[in-house]
């Protein structure tokens, strides 16, 4: 306790010093806060994206039409069934459900012709299970039975269409035969999702079905729950009570990709916080060298006292600490400002894509407004310390076995 | 039994190529209680010779023995034992430890025995500081002391753990001859009620007049070992 007082007390020294030090690893604390908080708000948001607009909590589907999905194929589509939504209707947390059925269109304006992906939705459940209808910019929705489609803003500045317009729309239907839909534009939408804005078309279920001539089936049932982070054991669970060839996927499934890259993105976090209090750590060091060079002669009068090494590597991490604290709490002050900066006024996409389109991926777009986690603040505080303390031993170890007399006669 | 016994003790040290000897064998006794000024020109051996009493430095042949023990072989750490409880050092330019008191600098020696009670330590540290006259100067800090001040300070703390042996290396060469008198009356005081054993080493004859007993050093050899009544 007596070191630990005393490193405290030697804190006070170069209290310059002891700050600017201090001040590199607050800043560490902070570009990582920061950096954690963006990615926190990204992936939130992007969660929120691909739950609200493109595949709720869950979806139910022929296994082997999910392992295919991606290419809309309209084979192992289901029918509906009674049985199967009572059973969908029992899961834990159970909200909405709606069907759907995905389909591939090429979308002709007479001149050009550009592939996307034509979605079949229950105008009378979708929007209880998903929010496409929020955010339409123009028009409304198609009404059910109707040829009346709607589709993103983005898609229809490219294809050069305007609310009510007509589009045509290529299809192939369960046979393999060509068949068209003349689709009335009536809505054009706008989301958060950059994807759907840029390749997505949605028409009345019925009217797909019959264009495609699947009779009622559909490619999947997705539901709602009343919390997301039920999804993944209500999958489970409702897929045990489910006949075979009928599984649940959650939304984590339908976006394993998604969630892989953020994985890898908290990684990526890491190893930049990694860095960054590695440079932090060299300004300890050089600190700890300053201190141990200043102070020779004390040091030689500590061993002289009979002062073990280890005693004095402690004093000297004790020192450490106490930068690490002093930074860690600027570092969490500064970062918990700058956060709520970010977490007010958000931060534009374009800005952090250099004012381009490009979303590297990301199912968001418009303004990201951080998160954060108390755990973050927790691991950050701490790692900084450690890393602060750990930075000070070897420089410590240095001062401590410097021969007695050298140091005291400062030779 | 003699507190120290030194036999044939030599040091070289090794700079660069070129080996240059420092002791060249002395042979000494200390008894306890003793007041001894060890004196001789810059370069004589009398700073390394107080190093190698103190367990500060190894000598490179002839043996010491300490209080019985003989220090020859004993580790780094072992000597840092042999220091801890049984030796304090008063230096030349004090060193203080800045950011603590007087008190808490006295009180870091004893510290290191860790036998104390909470209680006991600051009676006896506050006792101590009394005793060399700085009694309500506890608080002060290093920079708050004069130079004669910081000194009663370093002596305290040197006293504080009751050694059985103190090394003062030059202890008034950065005082004024009337507070080196101050400093020096008090240290016999120390040593004639505690009977704690007193070694200087010192070109200062003011210093000198103090000692019971004139060890002097010349070219790394005891030229003159006179006793005084």
């Amino acid at each position: 306790m007596f070191f630990l007082k005393m490193a405290f007390k030697n804190l006070t020294r170069h209290k310059k010093r002891t700050i600017i030090t201090a001040l590199i690893i607050a800043f560490a604390i902070l570009i990582y806060v920061i950096t954690e908080g963006l990615m926190i708000g990204m992936t939130e948001m992007s969660f929120d994206n691909i739950i609200n607009l493109e595949s709720g909590h869950l979806q139910v589907a022929d296994q082997n039409y999910w392992e295919d999905r991606k290419e809309l194929q309209l084979k192992n589509l289901i029918t509906p069934a009674a049985e199967i939504e009572n059973k969908i209707s029992q899961t834990d947390g159970f909200e909405a459900l709606t069907r759907r059925l995905n389909f591939a269109v090429n979308l002709n304006n007479g001149i050009d012709e550009l592939p996307v992906t034509g979605v079949g939705i229950n105008l009378e459940t979708d929007s209880r299970v998903f929010e496409l209808d929020q955010h339409l910019v123009e028009g409304r929705m198609p009404e059910a039975g109707s040829t009346e489609i709607i589709m993103g803003a983005k898609l229809a500045e490219l294809m050069d269409f305007q609310l009510g317009d007509y589009a045509i729309m290529l299809i192939r239907t369960e046979e393999k035969t060509f068949n068209t839909i003349d689709g009335e534009i009536v809505g054009l939408f706008n989301t958060p999702h950059p994807s759907l804005n840029e390749s997505n078309v949605f028409l009345p279920l019925s009217t797909v079905q019959e264009r495609l001539n699947v009779e009622d089936k559909i490619s999947h049932y997705v539901v709602r729950l009343n919390d997301q982070d039920l999804a993944s054991n209500a999958a489970e669970e409702l897929s045990s009570r489910l006949s075979a060839p009928y599984q649940a996927y959650s939304w984590r499934d339908a976006a394993r990709s998604l969630v892989t890259m953020l994985e890898m993105q908290d990684i990526e976090t890491q190893i930049i916080l990694a860095i960054i209090l590695t440079l932090a750590a060299v300004g300890i060091v050089n600190t700890v060298i300053l201190s141990a060079l200043e102070r020779m002669e004390e040091l030689g009068m500590m061993k002289a006292l009979g002062m073990h090494e280890r005693e004095i590597v402690y004093t000297f991490m004790g020192e450490a600490a106490g930068i690490g604290l002093i930074g860690g709490v600027m570092g969490v002050i500064m970062g918990i400002i700058g956060l709520a900066i970010f977490n007010i006024n958000g931060i534009d996409m374009a800005t952090m894509t250099g004012g381009g389109d490009m979303t590297y991926g990301f199912p968001l777009s418009g303004t990201i407004y951080a998160g954060w986690e108390l755990e973050s603040f927790i691991f950050v505080f701490v790692y900084g310390v450690v890393v602060s303390v750990l930075a000070s031993v070897l420089p410590a170890l240095w001062a401590a076995r410097k021969d007695p007399v050298k140091a005291i006669y400062h030779r | 039994m003699s507190l120290i016994k030194l036999t044939g003790l030599e040091k070289i040290y090794q700079q660069g190529k070129i080996e240059v000897p420092a002791l060249r064998g002395i042979d000494m006794e200390i008894e306890s209680g003793e007041f001894t000024t060890i004196f001789g020109p810059s370069g004589s051996g009398k700073t390394t010779l107080l190093n190698m009493i103190g367990c500060l430095d190894k000598s490179t042949a002839g043996e010491i023995v300490f209080d019985g023990h003989s220090i020859n072989d004993l580790n780094s750490k072992e000597l840092a034992e042999v220091r801890r409880y049984n030796l304090g050092f008063v230096f030349q330019s004090y060193n203080l430890i800045p950011v603590l008191t007087a008190f808490e600098n006295v009180e870091f020696a004893i510290r290191l025995i860790d036998k104390h009670s909470k209680k006991e330590r600051r009676d006896k540290v506050m006792s101590l500081l009394e005793e060399v006259g700085l009694g309500d100067m506890a608080d002060r800090r290093p920079n708050e002391l004069s130079g004669g001040q910081k000194q009663r300070v370093a002596i305290a703390r040197a006293l504080i753990k009751e050694p059985k042996l103190v090394l003062a290396d030059e202890p008034t060469a950065n005082l004024d001859s009337e507070t080196s008198k101050e400093v020096l009356e008090l240290m016999k005081e120390m040593n004639e009620e505690l009977n704690t054993t007193f070694i200087f080493s010192t070109h200062d004859p003011q210093v000198m007049d103090y000692a019971r007993r004139l060890i002097e050093i010349k070219d790394g050899k005891i030229s003159k070992d006179q006793r005084r009544d």
